[in-house]
């Protein structure tokens, strides 16, 4: 079994983390925003998974499943946002929301 | 998590002693979400909540002077962290009482808004006792995602969605911040306790060490943002303005004191601030918020907006305290730390609860969303005792000699000079030489006009209800903060 170096994991993940942190900043649409934070948690995902795997411990997988619950519970609370949001301004645009000021 | 002893019980009585007011929090929450299944009133649930937060209360009391005690990998427990809860718990009865009245005055459903306050309690609780970066992570999630669903929570609201989605975008890319930072941390080292010491940080393979200072800035920027520090602050302003006033209280309270008690202990066990580099990190950080809140907040004419920009600065004193920790004992930084957070937190719990108060009297009885610097005009002559109130909150943060803020400022003076930490000592004066600038404005501004106000008086102050209760607590306020100002060694008492 050829074991692929801990350096290329966290280099992959790192770019995963990177797109989406990229997603966040430049999408205008709220919902892509959300997916983008998905795609970030699941970057921290790999580099843990990866990492876990280094050390022989069991450690990187149980705090992937942490990750994964607290993705769920973070989307759940955005897309109830979400919903409210297009009900009062009818749109999903991130510009929208720019009443406070100062 | 790597089990240690297979053979030894895990969890013994003594631990869960340890850990007993957690527990009732833990227990709380479940029970409250039965009791929304079987009887939906705002008065139990509110009623249960403080049962149960002041059961809690009352047992951490207890552990204050208790030796420091390991509760599996996870927790550690000790008189700081136990003091630091006690803290947490005593704000979030405070704002439960004031959110009583807040929901009284709004069509809204409320059994979920006291539970949400449970879990944010329970996640501070996990937060300072955690000695491990999995219980910080959890600690740091129910936490924020709770505090998410507060700040929206008043539905009605001008600016409830915006600062809901604000707070829920902003926090939750600085978890996934922290979360890599974790990451990189735990593929270094190999292991995820707090007070596991460093190996040695070149791993078997080259350019690691690259990822471990990586990681470590990533780390403490996501808890950095929490705590709003200047280059991480920019929701703080948005989302103090827009969510409810109880919630503003507890995102300045709770929030804030949890996430410096773990910063502070994840750097003192991990001894981060060996590295050279990382403290020149913090060091920015605090020079820059201590500069940019205060300059900030004196052109704010919204009374919330310009708390915000004050709690920046406040953050970037009191990170003085964690960049000079090395140079004293450990436990003098400790006590520095929470006098000056107790001081920091009586003081706001003062004002906000006297924001509130005014929300609630309003234009003719009605809620009054945005309390401006205008809205204090006459205040003393009105209700002298709300004013008094935010007078001596006002003059705390400030840092005026007699009051708690004082004794605060003199602790981290005291701890930058035996530092010899000359740059922060001077951005610490200017810092608060430009905010007596704005502190001062709006204790004249309650003076102001006593003619004209005093025909209004009468009319403004409508039946409302549990007046009795509020007024009882605006005492006991003005009353805690006289003593505590004058006699600081009462506090010293129950530190470590």
């Amino acid at each position: 079994m050829t074991s692929i170096p801990l350096f290329h994991v966290l280099i992959l993940s790192s770019l995963l983390f990177v797109i989406g942190f990229i997603g966040v900043v430049a999408r205008k649409n709220t919902l892509f925003m959300l997916m983008s934070l998905e795609v970030m948690l699941n970057a921290v995902g790999v580099a843990f998974i990866g990492a876990g795997s280094v050390w022989q411990q069991a450690d990187g997988q149980v705090m992937f499943i942490l990750i994964l619950t607290l993705a769920a519970a973070e989307v759940a609370v955005g897309l109830a946002l979400l919903i409210r949001m297009q009900k009062k301004y009818r749109s999903l645009d991130i510009d929208a929301l720019n009443q406070m000021k100062g | 998590m790597a089990i240690a002893s297979n053979t030894q019980a895990l969890f013994t009585m003594s631990m869960v002693a340890a850990i007993l007011p957690q527990l009732i929090v833990a227990f709380g929450a479940t029970l409250a979400l039965l009791l929304v299944a079987w009887r939906r009133s705002q008065r139990t649930i509110a009623i249960f909540t403080s049962v149960v937060l002041g059961m809690s209360l009352l047992v951490n009391m207890r552990l204050l002077t208790m030796p420091a005690m390991q509760v599996t990998q996870l927790l550690k427990v000790d008189g700081y962290s136990s003091f630091a809860f006690s803290l947490i718990l005593i704000s979030a009865l405070v704002a439960l009482r004031m959110s009583h009245s807040f929901l009284k005055a709004h069509t809204e459903v409320h059994d979920e808004y006291y539970l949400l306050l449970l879990l944010m309690v329970l996640g501070g609780g996990v937060l300072v006792t955690s000695d491990h970066y999995a219980s910080l992570f959890l600690g740091f999630e129910l936490l924020s995602i709770s505090l998410v669903g507060l700040v929206g929570y008043h539905r009605e609201s001008v600016y409830s969605v915006e600062s809901g989605f604000k707070y829920l975008i902003l926090s939750a890319t600085a978890s996934s911040f922290m979360l890599l930072g974790i990451a990189f941390i735990y593929s270094v080292t190999g292991n995820m306790s707090f007070s596991a010491a460093i190996p040695n940080v070149i791993y078997h393979q080259q350019g690691l060490g690259v990822f471990f200072q990586l990681g470590l800035l990533l780390f403490v920027s996501g808890i950095v943002f929490k705590l709003s520090i200047a280059p991480f602050h920019f929701w703080t302003p948005d989302v103090y303005q827009g969510s409810p006033t109880p919630v503003t209280m507890l995102m300045a309270t709770v929030s804030k004191v949890a996430m410096f008690v773990v910063l502070l202990q994840c750097i003192v066990a991990q001894r981060y601030l060996l590295l050279e580099n990382f403290q020149l990190f913090l060091l920015s950080f605090a020079i820059t918020s201590m500069l940019l809140g205060n300059v900030m907040a004196l052109k704010q004419q919204h009374l919330k907006r310009l708390l915000a920009y004050s709690s920046i600065a406040h953050m970037g004193y009191l990170l003085i305290v964690i960049i000079v920790a090395s140079a004293q004992g450990l436990a003098f930084t400790w006590q520095s730390t929470l006098f000056y957070l107790a001081a920091y937190i009586v003081a706001n719990l003062s004002i906000f609860m006297v924001i509130a108060l005014l929300q609630l009297q309003g234009n003719n009885g009605l809620y009054q969303e945005d309390i401006t610097r205008d809205d204090l005009h006459g205040l003393f002559w009105r209700t002298p005792s709300y004013a008094l109130l935010m007078i001596l909150g006002l003059l705390s943060l400030a840092g005026i000699p007699l009051t708690m803020g004082f004794i605060g400022k003199f602790y981290i003076l005291t701890q930058a000079t035996l530092a010899h930490a000359w740059w922060l000592i001077a951005t610490l004066i200017v810092g608060s030489g430009i905010a007596l600038g704005y502190y001062l404005p709006l204790i004249f501004k309650m003076f102001e006009g006593r003619s004209k106000a005093s025909d209004k008086t009468k009319a403004t102050l409508g039946p409302k209800v549990g007046r009795r209760i509020d007024k009882l607590l605006v005492y006991s306020f003005i009353l805690l903060g006289l003593v505590l100002g004058i006699l600081p060694d009462i506090i010293n008492q129950f530190i470590g």
